[in-house]
């Protein structure tokens, strides 16, 4: 066929669809053309089949068509939901939860006893006594003859003694 | 008693998550969806789940219908997509074989089954000539095969256009071509 036959406004003619001036100009040619009016009734009569075809698909069971329907939206939705509003990804936390804190009570149930290290205030008294000049307790000699009884007496009579300023005062007068 | 409302109406309802306008909208939609989408792909299990599939892209994106087009137009080109998406990945594998044509280009001739074993329910139930018709509509490009269940279904040029993504005469030429070849197609068989 030359390119002049309107091959491909032919369907949109026999439907209508065409402007009043492609109208006219297909008209015009299929007055002549015999082929292009033989071609246009073959394409037609091809989608009548196909329409046809469309029209004897079988028809599906509706209600339980929505009932999947909406299973599947709600699902999307669920899918579609932040992880922190999932009640299940709430659960699914509390139950990690949990299984940490009893693992944990398990672990320290079944620890054996653990090291005591000595006080504080211990540690620091023995760090004392380390540190500590202990030059005389190293010259025990010294210290062994020392008479630190020698002012006894006036040790056990020390509530006999006068006070300081009275003695002063003796002193004066 | 309340007047009906429009497809657009409901569709603004759907966007605030009108859960009843959306029932309304499968209802009035449901049976064409199906057919379209059971011709489209050739297969009643995956024409089921891609209309539902369909439908949940409604759900989910009535808010970005912008009326510019008529509704039933916006969301037979999510359904038709839809179709044409699942039509490129489930024939992934033939690329990798040689003589193989479609790939992702939907313009492309449809890839030719092996062998043309009827599939028994469809040649039970619908007759022959339906099953001859099944054949010949597979062997169309995506678009092409598309382009003329739309045109049988009612749909205009320009409708096609639209749903398809490209310009109202590049979908006559889409019509055109699939019905030359299904004329073909028909003949030999």
């Amino acid at each position: 066929m030359s390119i002049n036959h309107p091959e491909i406004a032919l369907i949109p003619y026999a439907r209508g669809e065409l402007s009043a001036e492609e109208r006219a100009r297909v008209e015009q040619h299929l007055e002549g053309c015999a082929e292009c009016r033989a071609l246009a009734e073959s394409s037609m009569g091809v989608l009548r089949k196909v329409a046809r075809f469309v029209d004897e698909t079988p028809e599906a069971d509706w209600t339980a068509y929505r009932i999947q329907l909406r299973r599947k939206l709600a699902a999307r939705t669920e899918a579609r939901t932040p992880w922190w509003r999932s009640a299940y990804a709430w659960s699914a936390l509390v139950g990690a939860g949990a299984a940490v804190a009893a693992l944990l009570i398990a672990i320290s149930l079944h620890r054996p006893p653990p090291f005591s290290a000595p006080p504080l205030d211990q540690m620091a008294m023995a760090t004392e006594i380390n540190d500590a000049d202990l030059g005389l307790l190293k010259n025990y000699n010294v210290v062994e003859h020392l008479d630190l009884l020698e002012n006894y007496d006036v040790i056990e009579r020390l509530d006999q003694t006068p006070p300081a300023s009275q003695q002063g005062n003796e002193k004066s007068s | 008693m309340q007047p009906e409302l429009t497809d657009e109406e409901l569709c603004r309802k759907v966007a605030s998550h009108d859960s009843q306008a959306f029932e309304e909208l499968v209802e009035r939609y449901q049976s064409r969806a199906f057919r379209l989408a059971c011709s489209i792909l050739g297969n009643e299990a995956d024409a089921h789940d891609l209309s539902q599939d369909a439908f949940i892209r409604l759900f989910e994106s009535a808010g970005k219908f912008d009326g510019r087009s008529s509704f039933s137009t916006w969301f037979h080109r999510i359904l038709v997509n839809l179709c044409i998406d699942q039509q490129r990945r489930s024939k992934w594998w033939k690329r990798m074989l040689p003589l193989t044509g479609a790939g992702d280009d939907p313009d492309a001739p449809g890839i030719e089954p092996l062998t043309q074993e009827p599939e028994p329910d469809l040649q039970a139930i619908r007759g022959e000539s339906a099953w001859q018709l099944h054949t010949a509509l597979a062997r169309l490009s995506p678009h092409q095969r598309s382009a003329v269940i739309m045109q049988a279904e009612g749909f205009s040029s320009r409708e096609i256009g639209t749903v398809l993504g490209c310009s109202e005469s590049t979908a006559r030429v889409h019509v055109h071509r699939a019905v030359a070849e299904l004329k073909k197609t028909l003949k030999d068989v």
